[in-house]
């Protein structure tokens, strides 16, 4: 993807792979706390069906994956764990924060052992707000993503705002 | 069979009324008399102080040389089933109770507190560190909780690994957030924090950084509400 | 009271061999397996290290801390209405069930009583939680042995206890509803008919999940007879719930020894044990328990008594001096809350007990000899869940 890196892709080709990425997300989810149970409902249960929105959810290794649901507490002693799991993960790779502990250490906010928001360890892509969010709120979380990647320019990846769900 | 207090009971706290006329009827809990007989029976000077509150909870306080006797004299009492183990430390916190006034707007830098007076709880004390465990019989339907004076220093005492299996990891978790050490522990090594860890997280002067930093932003919700007399309310 | 049966014995052989093997001076080279800290069978951040000689488990240490969110600590700096926030998350399965023993301890230590109607919906949302924590359990381990469909079906059937929780308390998953004294609001209009509609269904589920699961042969070949947990043993380590149940010990906390303010002696139900202390036990115990949280929901909804679901407690809580220790029969075993009080508007200390802490500390004796296979089994069965290990 030499073209892509020196942002000279076509543009009509550049719509075609953001539309195909968009819509074939592999959503490697590591559930960390109470957050990771509604991303299971959000993503296993029949009644939130996260599949219809074009979002695999099982893949069996964080090499396989595009997009990482953080969901939960992160702790300063599971924080190597999940800045090697974030550097295992393939480019292009997105992240989600689900939940008030991982965007900003939650009702931890004065814990010793809490880190206070995964964005001090790995970039984020979307902020989900919620205590836990409800599944609902987490598909809301993916479809603002699956906005972005359709409108990126695959060179400036990472130099956008992230998005907060309202 | 348990009868229903009128509904809506007042606590003794709403008003100032004295209205607890059964509390000052002393009951006696021969069940637990005679448990704390036993125990003390067993241990001889061992127990140094115990409380009952009755229907409810049975207190023992041991000493020191007699911590891992204690354990061996319940399990012998068919107190089988372990609970739990950990300790108090019973120093009044320096950093003032947190949120409990404006004290809590200290910023780092300022100078702690003077400490209040030291008061040890049920059964007594006379030390800082205090171990507490309990175990519990389920054909009795009784528990005790036993606790027993650490000197400070001298933060050790024995095991109870060996009497009571469970108590492994209860006492690893009691040295990392304490600071002890277990003599005749087969793992003595750290549970929850990283190894790196520095300072001991349930000890009294172990400051939590992000709040020195940030007093807690809910603070105005223990200040009374403006227009209401409430003499409760305000901290010390 | 000891469960004495062919596969403990047979256990405990196993072990006795794997010790013999050690202390062979042919040892063959042992291989250490790290599972974890994310690993899906330990559904959360429980990491297990292994030692293996060939396919045979000879020691398993698990590494907890992962998830160490330092509540015993942070208790100590709020006070007790934003503590009944706060440990909502420790068992986050059963949410409701974390706030009822350390509201009721407090209650104890201020001398109030929750009036009737008030005991009445706590205990029905107390089972509630417990239905809900428990049927994800038996969906999460199938899940885990091979049996995706069973988690399908738990991860549906699970919603509506959670719609019931939700409508009442205004909360799926972290009510905080249960106050000093009672609760925070009455049952919405039309609850009491929609939960019995909500039962009915979860009972289905029940005989579904019984056929789909324990019945199932590969489920039973995988689980009858391993990890067993002699009762003695079981005690000493502190196991309570449907641990210690499938360990022929009948122990339940809600029957022997229910703390006042739940009202548990009003309605017709059993405590279920199993005498073989195995995973399959233990799963047998936990689909019983659920059916039985499901009547005794419906046997106290129909019997609610009508008042105030409040008494009168002050508008700011301070908790006289005192200690208290008060413990329920939480869906994942005896968790209790030792409140140390010094009359302030924040505990001076709250050592909390949680059962998966006890239930897990098991794991190296049981996994002794056990093959790697049996492990994910073991570790299913022993249920647990991360924030009740780690606080
Ligand atoms: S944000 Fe809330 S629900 Fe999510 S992990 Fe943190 S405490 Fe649990």
């Amino acid at each position: 993807m030499g073209l892509v890196e020196s942002g000279k892709l076509p543009k009509p080709l550049a719509k075609l792979l953001n539309i195909s990425r968009k819509y074939s997300i592999w959503a490697y989810q590591w559930g960390l706390a109470c957050c990771a149970i509604e991303m299971g409902a959000a993503f296993a249960s029949p009644r939130y069906d996260v599949m219809r929105l074009g979002v695999i959810p099982f893949p069996a290794s964080p090499r396989q994956a595009d997009l990482v649901v953080i969901a939960g507490t992160v702790t300063d002693k599971l924080a190597p764990a999940v800045v090697r799991l974030y550097e295992q993960m393939p480019d292009p790779k997105y992240v989600i924060s689900m939940g008030s502990c991982a965007n900003c250490g939650g009702p931890y906010w004065d814990s010793y052992s809490v880190t206070k928001g995964v964005d001090q360890l790995i970039p984020v892509d979307v902020y989900v707000p919620g205590c836990p969010p409800r599944p609902e709120a987490l598909l809301e979380g993916i479809i603002l993503l699956q906005e972005r990647i359709a409108h990126e320019d695959m060179a400036e990846r990472w130099k956008g705002e992230p998005i907060v769900v309202g | 069979m348990r009868t229903w207090p009128s509904v809506g009971r007042v606590s003794q706290l709403s008003s100032a009324d004295t209205e607890t006329p059964e509390a000052a009827a002393p009951q006696i809990d021969e069940a637990r008399e005679a448990v704390l007989a036993e125990v003390t029976a067993r241990l001889g000077e061992g127990v140094v102080g115990s409380h009952i509150r009755p229907g409810d909870d049975l207190w023992i306080r041991v000493d020191r040389a007699n911590w891992v006797a204690a354990a061996e004299a319940a399990k012998a009492m068919g107190y089988r089933f372990f609970d739990f183990l950990s300790a108090i430390d019973w120093l009044p916190s320096p950093f003032g109770r947190d949120m409990d006034s404006q004290e809590d707007r200290i910023v780092s830098g300022a100078p702690a507190k003077e400490p209040e007076a030291m008061v040890q709880g049920y059964a007594g004390g006379e030390t800082r560190f205090q171990l507490l465990a309990r175990v519990y019989s389920i054909t009795a339907g009784m528990g005790i909780t036993f606790k027993c004076d650490l000197p400070d220093d001298d933060l050790t005492a024995g095991t109870w690994s060996n009497v009571y299996a469970g108590a492994n990891w209860h006492e690893r978790e009691a040295r990392e957030m304490f600071g002890f050490s277990f003599d005749g522990h087969p793992n003595m090594i750290n549970l929850y924090l990283p190894a790196d860890f520095v300072g001991h997280p349930l000890r009294k002067d172990f400051p939590l950084l992000a709040r020195r930093v940030r007093p807690w932003p809910g603070i105005v919700d223990v200040e009374p509400m403006p227009g209401v007399a409430d003499e409760e309310g305000e901290g010390e | 009271m000891t469960a004495v049966s062919d596969p403990q014995s047979v256990a405990a052989l196993a072990a006795e061999a794997v010790d013999n093997r050690v202390n062979l001076d042919f040892e063959t080279e042992g291989m250490t397996l790290n599972m974890g800290p994310q690993h899906p069978a330990t559904h959360g951040t429980l990491r297990i290290i292994a030692r293996l000689d060939g396919e045979q488990v000879i020691s398993a240490e698990p590494m907890c801390g992962y998830m160490h969110r330092g509540y015993e600590k942070l208790t100590e700096v709020r006070t007790y209405p934003q503590i009944n926030a706060l440990i909502n998350r420790i068992d986050w399965l059963g949410s409701f069930a974390n706030e009822v023993p350390f509201i009721l301890a407090a209650e104890k230590l201020m001398d109030v009583e929750a009036p009737p109607r008030a005991q009445w919906i706590r205990t029905i949302l107390f089972e509630m939680s417990r239905i809900a924590n428990i049927s994800l359990f038996l969906g999460d381990f199938g899940l885990q042995l091979g049996g995706m469909t069973a988690g399908f079906y738990a991860f549906r059937d699970r919603e509506w206890v959670l719609n019931q929780i939700e409508s009442a308390t205004g909360g799926r998953f972290h009510p905080n509803f249960d106050r000093i004294g009672g609760l925070k609001d009455d049952l919405p209009k039309g609850w009491i008919d929609s939960s019995h509609t909500a039962m009915d269904k979860l009972l289905a589920f029940c005989d579904e999940l019984e056929d789909l699961l324990v019945g199932n042969e590969i489920f039973q070949a995988r689980t009858r007879g391993i990890g067993v947990i002699p009762a003695e043993t079981a005690l000493s380590y502190g196991l309570s719930g449907a641990n210690l149940r499938a360990s022929g010990v009948d122990w339940d906390l809600r029957r022997d020894n229910c703390p006042p303010g739940l009202v548990y002696d009003k309605a017709d139900w059993k405590v279920w044990t199993h005498p073989d202390g195995d995973c399959f036990a233990r799963t047998w115990v936990r689909l019983q328990e659920t059916r039985e949280a499901a009547k005794i929901v419906k046997q106290l909804l129909d019997t609610i008594p009508s008042g105030p679901v409040m008494a009168k407690v002050p508008r700011i809580i301070k908790v006289p001096e005192g200690e208290a220790y008060v413990a329920t029969e939480n869906p994942l075993g005896e968790m209790g809350y030792y409140v140390v009080s010094k009359g302030d508007l924040v505990p001076f200390r709250v050592k909390i007990r949680s059962a998966s802490f006890n239930n897990i500390s098991i794991v190296p004796w049981v996994a002794r000899g056990a093959y790697v296979p049996d492990l994910i089994s073991i570790l299913g069965s022993l249920y647990f869940i991360l924030g009740d290990i780690d606080r």
